[in-house]
């Protein structure tokens, strides 16, 4: 008997399985079934290419699918019948000499067919498992993998049987013009969101197409130490290593990273879990004054605190006032230049007092009642937020207009007001905005990564500030090159213009009650039991070029764990305000003593000193002791006078009839 | 039109079944009323022709029919079984009656690797049937020219008119092609191996198969019994795990074999042949009581190992083991 060696149209030795259908389990054009051996390596999410038995139009039809079910049975008719067979033992079952006819039939959804045309049910075939080159075909990525002119980003490995490729996504689909955006769930705990949000941006500092233009990165690190260390290397086994290889990712930290935080309300130690004095060398604060904040005031002020009077003395405020030379009869033409909370604080007192004065209930067609309130309402902001807005009207703020390429940008807001947190976000995206409009932000495309999406961006609630930004951000951000990757526990929570224009989604472990969701029902019951039980590093992902969902492995990011960068660096105390300055300015140049800044500060206030150590670290002077000198008001040198010593008085003599 | 080949079909190969010859007859006669393929098989419908008897049988281990109790446990031994089937269909009946059948015999033997049966050899062979003498000379014509193989049932067939003579002639030659198939596959493998293999019915149809020591038979049908008065009562007494003293089969046409009777299950219900099947084996060239009544004992245990995982849901699951009910599953997915 000769033995023939199947090696089907790629030469891959041997097919898995064969194409079967029935009447009542048809096989349809975005569906089909297949048997194989029991020890074959197929399972859930695996890939498998068909080869037809007849040519159609000339040409053996090829179909690529991916295994979304699974069936296995025996020649049984009823379980009865298996206990029957061993008299109701289990044990006996193993005392059988023969194992009872089993098999394993499989249901597959097509990826693509070729020819594409005429589309036709799945033929009966043969069924191989899916090579390298198969699965570039199968998942169309062949239209985007074309040497110099490539868009691949890496997003992982997929692995099945012998086969170990990398799947790219598009980058003109992830980052722009085409689609955009990228959101990723996942139940917490398994460090599987932030890892791989981590891990698909080495890959897209390290394959971005240069032709199209410069990224960077700017992440919102809500909660812990998440995204502190981004700059420190992290342990990675060589299964990693191998998976880094495969990609073409180096493995390594992130090489260039700035961390922003504000103050404390202190206002002198920042608010960061990244205050080790080590590390604070790309920290900077992040200080906005009246005129940033009062833009955004409706992120801060509710619907309630801002109606129409109120929302009209705003517009006065921010029009007439701020930044202006302002003066009024009412207010005898004192001339007023507002600057600072502080400022706008002595301009409300003075309006109030000459309405009082004068007893009038309006002025410049503002009634009392709405001066008061928006008074309470402003001032008040500087208190929530403290730290952040200053009430000297000191600015620190984000590179704005000199972005640079492949550089993340870390904003630390997780021990903030959710109030200040709001703020950030909202002045710090339009900033992005109006800057990529104007381009004129230093570079073309920037990722902003926001994690806790569902808190952010709900399906339900009120309608938000941040929320309508981040839907304006999701459907028209990819046209300037401003790209949305969110991450949140429940997709379901979500709300679905924001999950909806993701052009690529990414699921790792899922909760079963958020699998049991709507939005689940595409998928089949045996891949979600697959998504439930996800292993770390293991992703589902949905592009646009995919007609299915794909699982891939991903490494471990090459970057220090925020766990463990918390214990290795750890947050710097509480310190005296001379420490805190010593700590800031030595960024800037570390042959600073605390005596020497103890000797400069003296018996300054602390908002001086502050206003100076802000200003220092704002300009990065050379001579930092000068400059910084420089910013401190001089102090008037004491001079004890010296009272001239006055002649003694001569002593009267002791017969003299006057003295006394 | 015969298909022999190791495992599968090839679609370069011409198709001979059912429906391809009700196809090409279609094509040649197109006037004619061709069978539509919803047709039961002619197996279904014929009655058995054998009438149930006893018979005895000259006992070769004890002086008188007694039961045996098979002590040692079971302990699976077969290598390998062999069963056969057979379906036909009428495909077109003559002006007076006379039936075309088409006929596919089958035999397989699935081989045991690692508790797994797999296929070790098949054949499948699809036939037209007919009396020539009875079908019109042009008809016949027309069928040669099909290029299927025709089987002129003339030898079976009596001059008889009713058309239910011409099925059972067509059905009893096809069934000659069938154990033909069967002791071509049990031929080899006596040839080729020494590991015992399990026959679904007897082993005396053809010698070499019949001396082998590597060749046991299993008989489910009892329309025949090899016992009678107190030998009966002691065969229907036996219980699960228990045999008959062997005896001797031997007919005029066929090989003498020994034989024995084994229960596999309990009785259960009125049935006295519930669970019970007749062994056989080669006979012994020299009758020695002790050696005939251990090789039973042996073959007895091989056989009871193989009483799981049992056959349901096949009808006769008390009796039939289960590589047997494999083989019959694999010849349905085949012929």
């Amino acid at each position: 008997m000769t033995e023939t060696i199947d090696v089907g149209l790629t030469g891959v030795v041997g097919p898995l399985g064969r194409v079967v259908a029935t009447e009542r389990k048809p096989n349809t054009p975005h569906e089909f079934h297949f048997w194989t051996a029991l020890d074959s390596p197929v399972g859930i999410g695996t890939i498998v290419r068909v080869e037809g038995d007849q040519p159609v139009n000339g040409q053996i039809p090829e179909i690529y699918g991916i295994v979304v079910e699974g069936f296995s049975y025996t020649d049984l008719a009823t379980p009865l019948h298996d206990v029957l067979g061993h008299d109701g033992t289990p044990g006996g079952a193993s005392l059988a000499a023969t194992h009872r006819a089993e098999i394993r039939l499989y249901t597959a959804a097509v990826l693509r067919q070729m020819p594409e045309e005429p589309l036709q049910p799945v033929p009966m075939g043969r069924v191989y498992l899916a090579t390298n080159d198969d699965v570039a075909v199968a998942l169309r990525m062949d239209g985007y993998l074309r040497g110099e002119d490539s868009t691949g980003i890496p997003v992982g490995v997929y692995r099945a049987g012998g086969t170990d490729a990398p799947i790219y996504l598009d980058a003109d689909f992830l980052i722009g013009p085409e689609a955009a955006h990228l959101n990723i769930t996942g139940v917490s705990g398994l460090a599987t969101k932030t890892s791989a949000i981590e891990w698909i941006l080495s890959s897209i500092f390290a394959h971005f197409p240069e032709k199209k233009g410069s990224v960077a990165a700017l992440c919102f690190n809500v909660k812990g130490p998440d995204l502190c260390f981004l700059d420190q290397p992290g342990p990675i086994d060589e299964a990693d290593k191998t998976l880094y290889e495969k990609c073409g990712v180096p493995a390594g930290p992130f090489e260039h990273v700035q961390y922003f935080a504000p103050y404390k309300p202190d206002g002198f130690s920042l608010n960061t879990l990244r205050s080790n004095e080590q590390l604070l060398g790309n920290v900077s604060s992040l200080t906005w004054g009246l005129r940033e904040v009062l833009q955004y005031a409706e992120v801060l002020l509710n619907k309630d605190d801002v109606d129409a009077k109120a929302d009209a003395l705003i517009d006065f405020i921010r029009e007439r006032v701020v930044d202006r030379d302002f003066s009024d009869a009412l207010l005898g033409n004192k001339s007023y230049r507002v600057r600072s909370f502080a400022d706008l604080e002595e301009w409300f007192k003075d309006v109030l007092s000459a309405m009082e004065t004068r007893g009038n209930e309006g002025w410049r067609t503002h009634h009392v009642a709405t001066i008061r309130k928006v008074r309470n309402r402003l001032s008040n902001i500087s208190t929530r937020c403290a730290g952040l807005v200053t009430d000297d009207g000191g600015v620190s703020d984000l590179p704005f207009g000199s972005f640079q390429d492949r550089t993340v940008y870390v904003i630390d807001v997780a021990s903030l007001e959710e109030a200040a947190q709001d703020l950030i976000f909202a002045r710090v995206v339009t900033k992005l905005r109006e800057h990529l409009e104007k381009r004129d932000l230093g570079v073309n495309h920037v990722i902003v990564f926001v994690d806790e999406l569902n808190k952010y961006a709900p399906n339900d609630g009120p309608e938000t500030y941040v929320r309508k930004m981040l839907l304006d951000l999701a459907e028209r951000g990819r046209y300037l090159g401003l790209v949305l990757f969110s991450a949140q526990q429940f997709r379901s929570q979500v709300h679905r213009r924001v999950v909806g224009n993701s052009g690529t989604a990414l699921y790792g472990r899922m909760d079963p009650d958020e699998l049991a969701t709507p939005g689940y029902s595409v998928l089949s019951p045996a891949v979600k039991t697959k998504l439930a039980t996800l292993e770390k590093g293991q992703l589902m992902v949905r592009h646009p070029h995919f007609t299915q969902p794909i699982f891939v492995r991903f490494p471990r990011p090459a970057v220090m764990r925020g766990r463990d960068g918390a214990e290795r660096y750890p947050q710097a105390v509480d310190v005296e305000l001379d420490a805190a300055v010593l700590r800031s300015l030595r960024t800037l140049d570390p042959s600073l003593t605390l005596g020497w800044v103890r000797d400069t500060i003296g018996i300054r206030e602390d908002e001086e000193v502050i206003r100076a150590r802000n200003a220092t670290l704002r300009e990065r002077p050379a001579d930092v002791k000068k400059f910084f000198q420089s910013q401190l008001r001089p102090v008037a040198v004491t001079h004890t006078p010296v009272r001239p010593m006055a002649p003694a008085i001569r002593s009267a003599p002791t017969d003299d009839p006057y003295g006394f | 039109m015969s298909a022999n080949q190791p495992s599968s079909l090839t679609a370069t190969q011409a198709d001979a079944s059912f429906r391809a010859a009700v196809r090409l007859l279609a094509s040649l006669m197109p006037d004619a009323a061709i069978a539509t393929g919803a047709e039961p098989p002619l197996e279904s419908l014929a009655q058995a022709t054998e009438p149930p008897r006893t018979v005895g049988a000259i006992i070769i281990e004890d002086a008188a029919m007694r039961v045996h109790r098979v002590f040692e446990p079971p302990v699976a031994q077969f290598a390998a079984f062999l069963d056969g089937t057979q379906a036909s269909r009428t495909l077109y009946s003559c002006d007076d009656g006379t039936p075309i059948v088409h006929g596919t015999a089958a035999a397989v033997i699935r081989e045991r690797r690692n508790k797994r049966l797999y296929t070790r050899r098949h054949i499948v062979e699809h036939r037209l049937y007919a009396n020539r003498r009875r079908v019109p000379k042009g008809v016949w014509t027309l069928l040669v020219e099909t290029g299927l193989e025709l089987r002129d049932t003339a030898e079976e067939d009596g001059d008889g008119p009713h058309p239910f003579v011409g099925r059972d002639a067509a059905i009893h030659r096809l069934q000659r092609d069938r154990e033909n198939a069967e002791h071509a596959l049990a031929k080899e493998w006596c040839q080729r191996e020494d590991q015992p293999l399990l026959i679904d019915g007897g082993i005396s149809g053809i010698e070499s198969v019949a001396r082998s020591s590597c060749a046991v038979g299993v008989i489910k049908s009892h329309r025949t019994l090899y016992a009678e008065g107190d030998a009966l009562i002691t065969i229907f007494a036996l219980r699960r795990g228990e045999r008959s003293s062997v005896f001797r089969v031997a007919s005029e046409r066929r090989t003498p074999v020994a034989s024995w009777y084994l229960r596999l299950r309990d009785r259960a219900g009125t049935d006295p042949m519930w669970g019970l099947v007749r062994v056989e084996v080669a006979h012994p060239d020299r009758v020695d009581e002790r050696a005939i009544g251990a090789r039973a004992d042996e073959v007895s245990r091989w056989i009871l190992a193989e009483a799981t995982p049992v056959s349901l849901p096949d009808g006769r699951w008390d009796k039939m083991v289960y590589g047997v009910r494999d083989c019959e599953e694999f010849l349905r997915a085949v012929i």
